[in-house]
């Protein structure tokens, strides 16, 4: 909208043609949502006093209400290179942070405040702030605080209606009577991923305010969410096409057009939707790993779910980053509504960083622990269970120790358990999220080996009756919150001791044998890299000790011990593709097929995209009599395009045969001669089928 | 498998040498020296490696001299029929009118190295261009008869390149050898390159910074697929780079000429039929298709035995 100031002589004319204009005309036309027409007011207005910070004070305001937030940064800016500590100025950029849960809203909002101490605005957004990190109390007193300044502050009564209808307190004396009051119930709705009446409060938001199209887009947004296409579509189409386009509704609308190259799977019990171009080689590995999923969450939370589950897979990482936008602490993997999960396809990240079978696991464990509340479970504890779920299926699958997690834990970071959600909503630092993740599986790790699997389902269950986070640690612990955190850090750092206290040593030490890889000293690898490999075990990261020393081992021809440092570094939980496959290679090599097989079956849950891998973990499967497995791997070859077409059909045409589907091992072994007549194996197999036909008839 | 029969035709006329030079040129600093050095070696050794009709020879870093040396011992000792090779690694600069490959001392132009293969009478020439701008090269290098595959499809395309590597790698792995006659063809190589080059810039999420082109029609600028539509391929569909098995040996014995004409019927009669496809019923293609198939398999069976 801001182009607008940029436009040449037609505009210029426009405005010209204009009467004097006030500042009362601009606002007035933005008041009628005219945005057009009171943007040309405010560009004649700066154009006539360009040093008037007020002018692009307001005229930014007007931009942040009409999705603009990067013309209103500017503006705001402009304004106080004007004027140093221009309240204005400060507020907009407050409520621009805010926007995009940036820990500085709230020291922009003090100062405003200090500025200006009957701001109500600024007090407003202290309450809102303070509500985004589940702190109840602090909210209600900054929302008072609000109302003290201005009694009809709709903003503070929103808010404290909201901790009384999030309480599921049916009755609240704050009255809420305005769209942006109820958009505002509705953000918070959401924000505790209670999508449904999130929904219901945007839509009395419309009702009171068919205009207000930032509601609007809201609506659409969590309508799509929930995989309500259809009404979606039509509400952010609105906002489109009413000059309403903020990235959110743009993003989206063009997700929902690329929706028709998606293939959809449904079974009683899921939905899976994944990318034509991608759908034939993940379908087998989805669906298992979801019927997995949902067989051991039944038992392990006593909870049977009543709808299908929805897994959207997106090899495109922008696609999937726009299902999460808006979500704070979200968006780097995967993202579940309610009983439907988005997440990134493992062809949208770079092989050997995204293990999408823990992810898949995470997110479905979401399903379950946000049903079983009604979502009324915090984020720390939500997040900790889903984290918790990722090594209690398999060690090797969650993430391991990061040097932003040791670093935590050494300078005493790790947040107070009843301040763990502001670690996810409003970090202070950007590492601060990964570390609360690390912090909160941890926590319902400690728990589950302390007090038992049983309490944590209790804590869920008093989650769900809507307790709080302190109460529910002393119903169920037993213990103040502050007890429990001692506790808790003395066995987070007990077991995290080792890596903490080496991990500087390590750091320094880690140079030297990759400088001693680069000149091939390889000797001094192995010495070294031994000496150093345990400091810090969890490092599997790119030039991980463990890789440096199996390569060091290979090059002095020690087979047997790059082996066993790939294994470890397996085990550990390594995901590079190209060492995990130089493990099979080699232990195949070792004749160890079976371990071979297993090491390639891992790699299937981090990268199943290579059909080199496949074709090896193929063979090996077929070579240990599981026809059905490499059935599966040699279809996913297929799958994939392969550059060798006749070879693809020829391994499958194997696999069909040893598992007696001979109608299936005839297609595939036509397919294979017919891309190339003159195969001798697929020939030879040919005149054997043909014989057995034979014999038969 | 017109592939097939066009070398089963040249190959029981008579039997001609394949010259090849690979040469791998300066790297500029050790990381890329090394590794071009590498993929050259590993080019030498597939080359070698296929069979006695080959005369391979190999240049790492040389002075233009050298390979002006070369390339007058192969224009003094092939013939007509004969083939000849040029492959090129390295790092290649265009300045919008002419390619120059980087070696040591003077840089050999495209234009240089074109008047060389003129010379060599061998009548059908593949030079396999990969390094970096290497698109620039070809309107200089190509020629009726000459295939000229480069790993840029302009001159403009500056970052040194990793089609060689793949390049490299088709000429060892059967994977390449799509039609599975045991033989990689120019075609086969440079489609295995061009794929795994493209997966390569795919899988690590970058952006491709090479695309790779063929020209074998003698005049066109390069083409990124050979399509029957834009006509290329033609002959590098026919040019054998490297052989994987054995099969030009039964092509040789005569007293194997009777099922080697029945295998070529065959093996026409199965194109004619896949031709067909889509003007008969499914069921139709079906039952001919496996009946040719079959017959084949029964011949090449008997083909090999001793």
């Amino acid at each position: 909208m801001r182009y607008l100031r940029r436009l040449g002589a037609v505009t210029l004319l426009f405005a010209l043609s204009l009467p004097a204009q006030t500042l009362q005309q601009a606002e007035t036309l933005w008041k009628a949502r005219r945005f057009k027409e009171a943007n040309e007011v405010f560009k004649a207005l700066e154009k006539g006093d360009p040093k008037n910070p007020d002018y692009k004070v307001r005229w930014g305001r007007m931009m942040l209400d009409h999705a603009q937030p990067d013309d209103a940064q500017d503006l705001f800016n402009e304004a106080l290179e004007l004027k140093k500590d221009h309240v204005g100025a400060l507020m907009g950029l407050a409520l621009l942070a805010s926007e995009n849960f940036d820990s500085r809203a709230g020291d922009l909002a003090k100062k405003a405040l200090e500025i200006d101490p009957k701001l109500a605005e600024a007090q407003e957004l202290l309450a809102r702030i303070a509500l985004e990190d589940n702190d109840n109390t602090k909210a209600t007193e900054e929302a008072k605080k609000a109302l003290e300044i201005d009694a009809n502050s709709q903003q503070a009564k929103a808010i404290l209606a909201t901790i009384d209808w999030l309480a599921d307190k049916k009755e609240t004396p704050w009255q809420v009577t305005t769209g942006k009051g109820f958009e505002t119930v509705g953000h918070f709705f959401v924000m505790n991923r209670r999508y449904e009446e999130g929904i219901q409060y945007f839509r009395k938001a419309i009702q009171l305010d068919p205009q207000l199209f930032s509601a609007h887009a809201k609506l659409g947004i969590n309508l799509m969410r929930l995989g309500q296409n259809e009404e979606a579509y039509k509400e952010l189409e609105l906002c489109f096409n009413n000059e309403f386009q903020d990235k959110a509704t743009r993003n989206s609308l063009k997700l929902m057009d690329s929706y028709k190259n998606f293939e959809t799977f449904t079974t009683p019990t899921t939905v899976l939707k994944l990318h034509k171009k991608e759908a034939e080689l993940l379908r087998p590995y989805f669906q298992s790993e979801m019927d997995r999923a949902m067989a051991t969450y039944e038992k392990k939370y006593r909870l049977k779910l009543e709808k299908p589950v929805q897994v959207e897979v997106y090899p495109d990482h922008e696609d999937f980053a726009v299902r999460t936008l808006g979500m704070p602490g979200l968006g780097a993997l995967g993202v579940t509504f309610g009983y439907s999960v988005a997440m990134d396809s493992p062809s949208g990240r770079k092989p050997g960083t995204f293990h999408w079978a823990s992810t898949l696991w995470h997110e479905m464990s979401h399903v379950y622990t946000l049903t079983a509340t009604g979502h009324r479970v915090p984020r720390w504890f939500t997040e900790g269970m889903a984290v918790h779920e990722e090594t209690a299926i398999s060690p090797d699958w969650g993430d391991r120790l990061s040097p932003d997690v040791l670093a935590a834990i050494k300078d005493k970071k790790l947040l107070p358990i009843v301040e763990l959600d502001r670690g996810f909503i409003h970090p202070t630092v950007p590492t601060q999220v990964i570390v609360s993740y690390f912090q909160a599986g941890r926590i319902c790790d400690y728990i589950d080996e302390k007090f038992g699997w049983d309490t944590l389902l209790n804590m869920l269950h008093d989650f769900g009756q809507g307790g709080e986070t302190a109460d529910v640690v002393r119903k169920n612990l037993k213990m103040e919150p502050a007890d429990f955190d001692k506790q808790f850090l003395a066995y987070v750092e007990a077991d995290t001791k080792n890596s903490v206290d080496h991990v500087d040593e390590w750091k320094k030490r880690l140079k030297t044998v990759y400088e001693f890889t680069k000149t091939k000293d390889w000797g001094a690898v192995i010495k070294e890299g031994t000496a150093i490999r345990d400091m810090y075990p969890d490092y599997v990261e790119e030039h991980s000790v463990y890789e440096m020393l199996a390569d060091a081992y290979l090059a002095q021809g020690n087979k047997p011990a790059a082996i066993e440092e790939l294994l470890r570094y397996e085990k550990i939980g390594g995901r590079d593709p190209e060492s995990l496959k130089l493990l099979s290679k080699s232990l195949e090599e070792a004749g160890r097929t079976k371990e071979a097989a297993d090491a390639l079956t891992r790699l299937n849950f981090i990268y199943p995209m290579d059909p080199a891998a496949h074709r090896s973990l193929g063979g090996l499967l077929l070579t240990q009599g599981n026809a059905k497995g490499a059935i599966r791997e040699f279809a996913a070859v297929l799958a994939r395009n392969p550059q060798d077409p006749a070879q693809a059909h020829y391994d499958l045409a194997r696999a069909y045969h040893a598992d007696k589907q001979a109608a299936q091992a005839q297609e595939e072994l036509l397919a294979a001669l017919e891309a190339a007549p003159g195969f001798r194996p697929a020939q030879k197999l040919l005149l054997e089928l043909s014989t057995t036909e034979g014999t038969k008839k | 498998m017109k592939t097939l029969a066009l070398l089963l035709a040249a190959a029981c006329s008579a039997p001609a040498a394949t010259y090849y030079l690979t040469v791998a040129g300066l790297g500029g600093e050790a990381d890329y020296t090394q590794r071009f050095k590498m993929w050259a070696e590993d080019i030498d050794g597939s080359l070698k490696k296929a069979g006695s009709d080959n005369v391979v020879a190999t240049l790492v870093a040389p002075p233009i001299d050298q390979i002006r040396s070369r390339m007058a011992t192969i224009a003094s000792q092939a013939k007509p029929a004969d083939s000849l090779v040029v492959i090129l690694i390295g790092h290649g600069s265009y300045d919008g009118r002419e390619y120059k490959f980087n070696i040591t001392g003077p840089d050999i132009t495209a234009t240089d190295l074109a008047a060389l293969m003129d010379r060599v009478p061998a009548q059908r020439q593949l030079v396999v261009n990969m390094t970096s701008c290497s698109g620039g090269s070809i309107e200089s290098l190509r020629k009726a008869n000459r295939i000229v595959i480069s790993a840029t499809k302009a001159g403009s395309e500056k970052n040194a390149t990793n089609f060689a590597r793949y390049f490299a790698e088709a000429l060892r792995d059967p994977a390449a050898d799509t039609d599975k006659n045991e033989a990689v063809s120019a075609l086969e190589a440079f489609r295995f390159a061009q794929a795994k080059t493209t997966e390569f810039f795919d899988t690590q999420k970058r952006l491709a910074t090479e695309h790779s082109v063929i020209e074998d029609t003698g005049k066109g600028m390069g083409e990124k697929a050979a399509t029957a539509e834009n006509g290329q391929g033609k002959l590098a569909s026919a040019f054998t780079v490297v052989r994987l098995g054995a099969n030009a040996a039964a092509a040789r014995d005569p007293n194997k000429r009777p099922l080697l004409d029945k295998k070529e019927q065959l093996e026409q009669a199965i194109e004619k039929v896949k031709f067909d496809k889509a003007a008969m019923p499914a069921a139709e293609y079906k039952r001919q298709l496996t009946q040719l198939l079959l017959e084949l398999a029964k011949t090449q069976e008997a083909l090999d035995k001793p």
